[in-house]
């Protein structure tokens, strides 16, 4: 006998129809995982029965023997106030910011009618979910808490009034991975301990895996597959999962077939940035230190580290698009100036491509006229009717139709985004991409989707590749070779499967423990 | 807390003198003065009389001499009302004033922050777009057009209240701070209305409707405070333009307040009482805009870090 | 342009309507709005041809009416792009450069803010005398704080868009980046908060002529027609009632516009 039950579930904001058809089951003490990609409907299916979303539905929901279907809203909030407790995804915005820790316990404690609970039995709760200290906490409020703790108190909340069960939405896609197994594993004990069942909602598959007994996948709406975690992973019946499982880059798959490198390009030696303090503080900060490395043609090199590391400031400098305090940077003997300084002939050498792909397109320009600007600056020398060709095959080349070509980045998706700041990049024929956090922002499926491209282009026109990230799986996919960086220092530097073998530094370690 | 007080005041001082200065500075650089009456004065007479105030001295000996004295409470002599000082005047004038802009203050938040939550409550309806309408009409209402109009209804009309002066009674208070109060409340309205929308829609009341809260309790309790910041932003403007109000409203209701002072002492170059009044008006609307800034801090409490 | 002919847009249609009466009745009325018609002295509405009738002096109302909207409304357009300009350059300077630049200059702002600005206009008027010029570059002066506020906000965010990195990177010059990227992306705003000063300069300066220290005889202004009509209002409310209703209209149309331009924008 099932916790809570759904059968034939469909939803509709609106006049549109966006989820149809769903059947889910969630049994007490076990964990029931929705994965989807985003757009597919499992934020919907979860939250929409219990009146928080816009959306109407359809179907039968029972929840403890309660029909949620027929409720009126009075009923739903009780339903919500009694039975179930909430964790989402912002931990940062999700906690109300004028109320201390304490007040919002003592508030989900309370609000379904339990006693008042005293000053030790709140500080109890919050060693319930692993946070130290916390007799002191009760009185902080939530800006002065990291982010893994304020998902902690999340928790703590949505489990005070003891529900039946918990619906987790994305609970930790905003951590880092470190957070992330940790904030699994307390989720795993307390359904252990109380018997609480767990509905769960994650884009990433690998990162549930372990942890959820029954898997549905969604894909636009509807349930494609279903079945017990540990088989369902093990032999994908669909296209949809197969790809899902796919498109999340894992250290154990095995290591991708790279062309052979070519010959030295880039240079860079000494390379140091630092900046002024902001505010009037004296002093500098170091953000880049001596940082010595080179890159051949047609190889692709991994900067990764973690936030703060100085990654993006060394991608900038390299791209002529940051400051440099120190050192040089050679292009085939040729040294690069800093940013100004760069001619056009040294600007079309090198082109860069940013994390958030909507921000990196000028909101009021067309794509033709975004894939065009380099072409203007950096090849005067091509005609009228060269530059829309020229358009026109760029567009091909990255996967995009033609009729793109006139429309506004507002109406783009976020991979589309990508794809044409990858074409503007392209634009000016250049020798090499800086790559920072390209896919960071992007869905799996379609993160993957431009790793592959960016292959592809690696191979196809010998172009050298910068690829920064924090993700290292996701860099083994495309590099030869990786950098490590920590608080702008290169803690380790080889050959991608050597370093991810045999980590010689701790933030190494640390960074493939977290793939 | 009190540190912040504390720096905060002292930033204060140099800000006041500036202003002090800028003004004293301006006044000098006047053409004609005081003293260019119907009749010119003799030579001699004119000699004596400006030794008198001092105002044959070099200018920034003057402008010393002036600050000096103005520590110690003493705003100098005012020239055209031959038998007060400027401290006299300044204390008859300003506590009519400050029981105008406090009066009208307190009753903006009042109403401005109720139609604001009701508007909100009921966004999109019918209630909502008649106050809103409401609120950007009385914002565009200048207190110099509500005062004679007040004046000619209730006034003249209706003969419910006087027109001019005080008489009795607090009764002489109704219309002087409703005109102040209309602009006001309106600004605050639509504040609140519009902090309100974009707070209702994140997160942190996603989560409190998630916990079964009555839609009341979200609204009062995890709602309504960080939507008065934008409120609480306005409240330093709100006092200069109050400020500015109590000028025409006390030339229209013939009310003795600092505003008319003013008023004259520009007309007639009265320097010390405007200098006065001016230094009076800029260290009011810095207390307010502390205040303010201690408002922050209470409403969302991370903004008592920066 | 097709967009602004909506009928959402009545509030601006309104006061364009206005303006235009403003800027022709003055040739087509048989009374300019200082004459004086000494057989029609206090006339009261619809007399011969004084359509509105004629004030204590014997002068035409509508006529009045008319000089004063178009002397408000000059004043009020003139000092709004005064502080347009300088309210554009001070926060896209500041915005740009950033760093101890942009700190220093936006401190001055605040510091301004904090200032009974009102009466240090006041002040100049009285020291410097009471000419049109100095009303609208007084008020313009005034207003531009916190046009360089938004526009300074609205560079910051924009410099720290990749999209300004890319044209760097494609090679494009400083010059070119501002004039085709910055300026572009700002133009919605700074547009929506031209529209919200204009109503406060008009309200300035309608203030300062109703104290008698804006615009001066024998130029008129809704002010000063609010003040007159003011002093005689138990004799004849007219007087004031269509100098406050015209303001108070205009003051109504311009925010509702502006507002909801700002609203579109931000």
């Amino acid at each position: 006998m099932s916790l809570y039950e759904i059968r034939d579930l469909g939803i509709m904001i609106g006049d549109n129809r966006l989820v149809e058809g769903v059947d889910l089951d969630v049994r007490a003490g076990e964990c029931t995982a929705i994965i989807g990609a985003s757009g597919s409907g499992k934020s919907l299916t979860c939250l929409t029965p219990f009146g928080l979303t816009p959306g109407r539905f359809s179907g039968q929901v029972l929840l403890d023997g309660r029909d949620l279907a027929n409720a009126a809203a009075a009923q739903l909030r009780e339903a919500r106030s009694q039975l179930a407790g909430f964790v989402f995804q912002q931990p940062l915005t999700a906690l109300t910011p004028h109320l201390t820790v304490g007040a919002q316990l003592h508030e989900a404690t309370t609000q379904a009618g339990g006693p008042r609970p005293s000053r030790s039995e709140l500080a109890r709760q919050l060693e319930r979910v692993g946070l130290s200290r916390a007799d002191e906490r009760l009185d902080q409020f939530p800006h002065r808490l990291s982010g893994g703790e304020r998902q902690r108190v999340m928790i703590a909340a949505a489990i005070a009034h003891d529900p039946k069960l918990l619906i987790a939405d994305e609970p930790t896609s905003a951590l880092d991975a470190t957070l992330r197994r940790e904030i699994m594993n307390l989720l795993d004990r307390l359904r252990a301990e109380q018997g609480l069942g767990l509905l769960l909602v994650s884009h990433d598959l690998a990162a549930v895996a372990d942890h959820a007994n029954q898997l549905v996948v969604m894909d636009k709406g509807r349930v494609v597959e279903r079945g017990p975690a540990a088989s369902l992973i093990a032999e994908p019946q669909e296209d949809v999962t197969r790809e899902l499982i796919a498109a999340i880059p894992d250290l154990n798959e095995p290591p991708p077939r790279l062309p052979p490198v070519g010959d030295r390009q880039l240079v860079a030696e000494a390379l140091t940035v630092s900046f002024p303090r902001p505010g009037w503080r004296r002093g500098t900060i170091q953000a880049l230190v001596d940082a010595d490395f080179e890159v051949g043609e047609g190889e692709a090199l991994a900067i990764v580290g973690g936030s703060g590391s100085g990654k993006s400031t060394l991608g900038r400098a390299i791209a002529g698009i940051g400051p440099v305090t120190a050192g040089t940077i050679r292009w085939k003997g040729e040294e690069l100036p800093e940013r100004r300084g760069r001619s056009q002939r040294m600007r079309k050498l090198v082109q860069p491509v940013f994390q958030d792909p909507v921000a990196s397109l000028d909101p009021q320009w067309t794509v033709a006229d975004i894939i065009a600007e380099p072409l203007g600056f950096l090849r005067p020398d091509m005609l009228p009717e060269e530059r829309i060709e020229k358009i026109r095959d760029l567009l091909g080349k990255v996967g995009l139709s033609e009729d793109q070509a006139e429309r506004f980045p507002a109406s783009l998706s976020g991979g589309q985004a990508q794809r044409v700041a990858i074409a503007r990049a392209l634009a000016a024929d250049p020798d090499m991409l800086v790559l920072d956090e390209a896919t960071s922002a992007l869905d799996p499926l379609i993160g993957s989707g431009i790793l592959q491209l960016l292959g592809e282009l690696r191979d196809s026109n010998r172009l050298s590749i910068l690829f920064i990230t924090h993700d290292i799986a996701a860099a083994r996919r495309l590099c030869h070779r990786v950098i490590v960086l920590d608080e702008g220092w290169i803690v380790e530097c080889g050959d991608m499967e050597t370093v991810i073998t045999d980590p010689q530094s701790a933030v190494t370690r640390k960074l493939v423990a977290a793939s | 807390m009190l540190a912040l007080v504390a720096r905060r005041l002292l930033t204060a001082i140099p800000t006041l003198l500036g202003i002090i200065l800028v003004s004293f500075v301006l006044m000098k650089l006047a053409p004609g003065g005081p003293f260019d009456g119907e009749r010119p004065l003799a030579p001699e007479t004119r000699a004596a009389l400006q030794s008198a105030y001092g105002l044959d001295r070099p200018i920034w000996e003057q402008a010393w001499i002036y600050v000096s004295r103005l520590v110690q409470g003493d705003f100098g002599p005012s020239l055209v009302y031959r038998d007060f000082t400027v401290t006299e005047l300044v204390a008859q004038g300003l506590p009519v004033s400050l029981t105008l802009g406090g009066l009208a203050v307190i009753l903006a938040m009042l109403v401005g922050v109720s139609l604001g939550l009701l508007a909100a409550i009921r966004a999109g309806q019918a209630t909502d777009k008649a106050i809103m309408m409401l609120a950007t009409v009385a914002t565009a209402l200048p207190t110099f057009v509500t005062g004679p109009a007040l004046a000619l209804f209730l006034g003249l009309w209706l003969g419910l209240l006087l027109v001019s002066g005080r008489g009795d009674g607090v009764a002489w208070l109704i219309m002087p701070v409703t005109a102040l109060a209309l602009p006001v409340a309106g600004a605050i309205a639509k504040l609140t209305r519009a902090g309100l929308a974009s707070v209702l829609k994140q997160d942190h009341i996603r989560t409190a409707r998630a916990r079964g809260l009555p839609e009341s309790r979200i609204l009062l309790r995890h709602g309504l405070r960080p939507s008065l910041v934008p409120v609480a932003s306005y409240l330093g403007p709100a006092a200069a333009g109050l400020l500015t109000g109590a000028v025409v409203v006390e030339t229209v209701f013939g009310l003795p307040g600092l505003g008319r002072y003013f008023v004259q002492g520009a007309l007639n170059r009265d320097y010390p009482l405007v200098l006065g009044v001016v230094t009076i008006y800029a260290a009011l609307i810095i207390l307010f805009n502390l205040f303010a800034d201690l408002i922050y801090g209470w409403l969302d409490p991370r903004m008592r870090e920066s | 342009m097709k967009r602004i002919l909506r009928l959402r847009h009545w509030p601006l249609w309104t006061v364009f309507l206005l303006v235009g009466l403003a800027l022709i009745l003055p040739f087509v009325l048989p009374w300019s709005h200082e004459q004086i018609d000494w057989d029609a002295v206090r006339a009261p509405a619809f007399t011969g041809s004084h359509i509105f009738g004629t004030d204590d002096i014997g002068r035409d109302r509508l006529a009045r009416l008319m000089a004063g909207t178009q002397i408000t409304v000059m004043v009020a357009v003139a000092a709004a792009l005064v502080s347009l300009v300088i309210g554009i350059a001070w926060g896209a300077t500041a915005g740009w450069i950033g760093g101890r630049v942009d700190e220093a200059m936006m401190r001055f702002v605040d510091a301004l803010y904090a200032l009974p600005f009102m009466f240090i206009v006041i002040l100049l008027m009285v020291i410097f005398g009471r000419s049109i010029l100095l009303v609208f570059v007084g008020i313009g002066l005034v207003e531009w704080l916190t046009m360089a506020r938004v526009v300074r906000g609205q560079v910051m965010a924009l410099k720290e868009r990749p999209f300004i990195l890319a044209a760097e990177a494609a090679g494009a010059p400083p010059l070119a980046i501002i004039l085709r990227h910055i300026l572009p992306n700002i133009a919605g705003v700074a547009l929506a908060y031209l529209m919200l000063t204009i109503p406060q300069v008009v309200m300035v300066e309608s203030f300062l002529s109703f104290l008698g220290l804006g615009v001066q005889e024998p130029l008129t202004s809704l002010g000063i027609l609010v003040k007159e009509g003011a002093d005689d209002m138990d004799m004849a409310p007219l007087g004031l009632f269509l100098p406050g209703g015209v303001l108070v209209l205009i003051l109504v149309c311009l925010t509702i516009e502006g507002e909801r331009l700002r609203d579109v924008y931000s």
